[in-house]
């Protein structure tokens, strides 16, 4: 407390919590381990076309099925396609599903959590009795039931993805606000005359950020399953497409002899959720206001 | 000093900050006690608290506590295992906390708590007898109804009442040193000191240590023999309770000066002038 | 009194079936700093917060400027009353700067230099303007409470509600906050109504107050007859004896 040093604007104060934030997420080896995962995710899904080795596209009838070795590093499919090359482009795949998924499910549960923490009565009775409704279904039954309407494909995937994704953020964001909604210092800027709108947007959300961050985090290894799930199953990205979960799907064929062509693209599989997992877990540990309250 | 009850040499508990270093917040206190009411007193970050439960082994896992003695009755605490200080704990040393609402378990009743206390000092005892010496020391705490209040929920007594529950839980088991820490600023003034005199008489009849932190200087030398003013984790000025006029450090002073009074003057209040030397007394 | 700037009359207030507020009136004159003594569950704090609009189960008469407390769109009421709470530790929100935190309700009043201003706030509680960069993990309990009473200053109200103001404080704090409001009080022609539970604090701060005892007022007194003594109600008399221990 005594410590600190003058700060002369907004920024840098700011800037002095990040630098903070980041110093104790550093001490963390496995969040740092699951940061470096992430970031190498996203190097290869930038940079496809440098790393990858060949056209993930183009298929090589002479070359099919090949062991993995000098030629095919992680062999090859049964179209003589590099495996590599196909992980490597199949990062984007995954981080579009992820992306949107995060991008839509997060706000819209959030919103409608805080709306119906904030105001209370019938609105929040409503809202709840839905998120409840979509909370009793089976997440991948769901999914597939949607997907089945919307026709597959990876956008159609991730819309499906979202609509089983958004209750747990409108729980959580719920309860947050009934927390802060009658703490002290909300009363204190409604008493300076704060619409309830004022309230939410610039007193409630920031409280309830920290969670929702620490849910998403957590939340991208599960999305990335059940992309890879629907995939799987063919009702999300469509062969060509290096979709990982497409790609087990087709290797599933050959797994007794060309065990690579499955193995390759579900391991990627396991390393991006692991990091995920990793990572989110090292955020919750900084982020999460319940665990700081009993540190 | 040889027989006392409890004894503290050069005592230091650091707690680790957010940049990888150690904050001290209690820097070198030591004192003894024999069977007497010791006070400590200090405003909020003085240590005075952290003092008493290093005592009591009650610190969190992640605080560094040194000290080159921490005795209780001869007991070397420092090299004492976890099951042994468990054990002191339980039997011969106890604690009452500030708030009782918050170190009461809701969902029992208060007679069971305090028979809980009981049996955990005492396994063999029947459930009767337990009763009955539950009952006994409610009586012995002047409540006037003990089988009424044995069984309410902590929700349905009042704050002083659920304080001379919570005394209640830790007599019961007859210790020798009790460590209140600020026992009655929850509580309303005219409630204060019909808790504080029952904690008298119950430690002066038993001839118990009682260590009793408070930020209240006025009430602890109403009330303890002796007095110990910290700051900063660190002892400033011991002093005996009957002489506090007679206090000479200037923090000690300062604090007495600068609480308002109901036939005080209406000037501005004395506020206490921090000086960076009070840091490195000793 | 001709024109109080505050007056209460027959207030009751509910929670569920409990009745907190049973039939109170009290009237406060401009200038004057008035006090609200009880010991907890008096119903003391329900008071204010009734007053400031934060309960909704109530009965009775709120007139602030002889115009009912009701009828005031809230930020009207706002420019005219504000409040500060008991405890600094919960009412600044903890993701907001500290000049942020006092500019905020003059940005929602629309007024101009909201910045600047909150910085001259900041000199006047004697905290200084490099404080405006701060977090409020990083303040003292005494420096949080500052803050909070220069947030509640920053629409210049004439009448400021203070709900235990230093009870959550150490005394060496407790007197700077004293001193503070005092001069703040002359400085701004500021009218106070103080919530408390201790009969020193309002002693030495207020004028006249009014003892509350499980929802009801028990008497109301001038300083001068609380200090000779001249006290006609019992649980009065034991209690100013308890406090003077």
């Amino acid at each position: 407390m005594s410590a600190t040093q003058t700060v002369a604007s907004a920024g840098s104060a700011r800037w002095k919590q990040i630098v903070s934030f980041c110093r104790r997420f550093a001490r963390n080896p496995l969040g740092m381990f699951g940061l470096f995962i992430l970031v190498a995710l996203l190097f290869c899904a930038a940079f496809a076309e440098i790393i990858a080795p060949y056209d993930p596209y183009l298929p090589n009838l002479t070359a099919r099925l090949t062991a993995p070795g000098a030629e095919f590093l992680l062999g090859s499919d049964e179209l003589g396609r590099d495996i590599l090359s196909r992980v490597i482009y199949g990062s984007r795949l995954t981080l579009l599903i992820v992306g949107l998924v995060i991008l839509t499910s997060a706000p819209i549960g959030l919103l409608i959590g805080v709306v119906s923490g904030t105001y209370g009565g019938w609105l929040d009775a409503f809202f709840m009795r839905v998120t409840d409704v979509f909370l009793a279904v089976p997440k991948l039954l769901l999914a597939l039931a949607f997907v089945a309407a919307l026709g597959p494909g990876i956008v159609n995937a991730a819309i499906a993805i979202t609509l089983t994704a958004w209750p747990p953020y409108a729980r959580m964001a719920r309860a947050e606000a009934l927390a802060v909604r009658n703490s002290d210092y909300v009363n204190a800027v409604r008493l300076a005359g704060a619409s309830e709108f004022h309230i939410i947007l610039y007193h409630i959300i920031p409280m309830c950020m920290s969670s929702v961050i620490v849910r998403m985090t957590l939340d991208m290894a599960g999305i990335i399953l059940t992309a890879a799930g629907l995939g799987f199953i063919g009702l999300g990205a469509q062969p060509p497409m290096p979709e990982w979960g497409a790609m087990i799907s087709t290797g599933r064929k050959f797994i007794f002899d060309q065990w690579w062509v499955a193995t390759v693209p579900g391991f990627a599989i396991f390393i991006v959720s692991l990091g995920f997992n990793l990572l989110g877990d090292a955020v919750r540990d900084l982020l999460d206001p319940h665990l700081k309250a009993r540190s | 000093m040889t027989g006392a009850l409890a004894e503290i040499r050069n005592l230091r508990i650091a707690f680790p900050t957010e940049n990888g270093g150690w904050h001290q917040a209690v820097r070198g206190v030591s004192f003894s006690l024999g069977r007497e009411k010791l006070g400590i007193v200090g405003e909020s970050g003085s240590g005075k608290s952290l003092s008493g439960r290093a005592l009591l082994g009650v610190l969190p896992d992640y605080a560094r506590v040194e000290a080159d003695v921490l005795s209780f009755d001869g007991i070397d605490l420092l090299r004492a295992s976890r099951g042994e200080r468990r054990k002191l704990r339980g039997s011969r040393l106890g604690m009452v906390l500030q708030d009782p609402k918050f170190s009461l378990n809701p969902v029992m009743t208060a007679g069971a708590q305090i028979m809980e206390a009981v049996r955990i000092g005492n396994r063999r005892i029947s459930s009767a007898e337990a009763k009955k010496a539950t009952l006994a020391i409610l009586e012995s705490l002047h409540i006037r109804d003990p089988e009424l209040v044995f069984d309410r929920y902590p929700h349905e007594l009042s704050g002083g009442m659920g304080q001379r529950i919570m005394i209640a839980m830790m007599v019961v088991r007859e210790p020798d040193l009790l460590i209140a820490d600020e026992p009655t600023s929850a509580l309303d003034v005219t409630v204060q000191m019909q808790v504080l005199s029952i904690l008298d008489e119950l430690v002066t009849r038993r001839q118990m240590g009682l260590i009793f932190i408070s930020h209240d200087l006025q009430l602890v030398s109403r009330f303890c023999d002796r007095i110990i003013v910290m700051y900063a984790g660190q002892i400033v000025e011991t002093l005996n309770a009957k002489e506090l006029g007679a206090a000479q450090h200037p923090y000690t002073k300062g604090l007495l000066a600068c609480l308002p009074t109901i036939d005080g003057p209406l000037s501005p209040l004395p506020t206490l002038q921090r000086d960076a030397a009070w840091m490195d007394t000793l | 009194m001709t024109n109080p700037i505050l007056s209460v009359k027959d207030l009751s207030v509910r929670f569920g079936a409990a009745t907190v507020v049973d039939d109170v009136s009290f009237a406060v004159a401009p200038g004057e700093s008035f006090g609200l003594v009880g010991e907890s569950g008096s119903g003391k704090s329900t008071i204010l917060r009734t007053i400031m609009g934060l309960n909704q189960d109530w009965s009775g008469e709120i007139l602030v400027d002889g115009q009912p407390a009701a009828s005031d769109s809230r930020r009207k009421f706002a420019r005219r009353v504000q409040m500060v709470f008991q405890d600094p530790y919960a009412s600044l929100h903890p993701r907001h700067l500290i000049g942020k935190a006092i500019a905020e309700p003059m940005r929602i009043h629309g007024m101009d230099n909201a910045d600047a201003r909150a910085l001259d706030l900041l000199d006047l509680i004697g905290l200084g303007r490099n404080f405006a960069y701060r977090y409020p993990h990083e303040l003292s309990g005494g420096q949080r409470q500052r803050v909070a009473i220069a947030r509640a200053l920053s629409l210049s109200p004439k009448l400021l509600l203070l709900d235990e103001p230093t009870s959550a404080l150490d005394v060496s704090v407790q007197a700077e906050i004293l001193n503070l409001l005092n001069t703040l009080r002359k400085e701004l022609n500021l009218t106070f109504v103080i919530v408390s539970h201790n009969l020193a604090v309002v002693s030495y701060m207020c004028d006249r107050l009014m003892v509350m005892q499980n929802a009801r007022m028990v008497e109301n007194v001038t300083r001068a007859q609380l200090r000779n003594g001249e006290l006609k109600a019992d649980y009065t008399r034991d209690f100013v004896a308890a406090s003077r221990l």
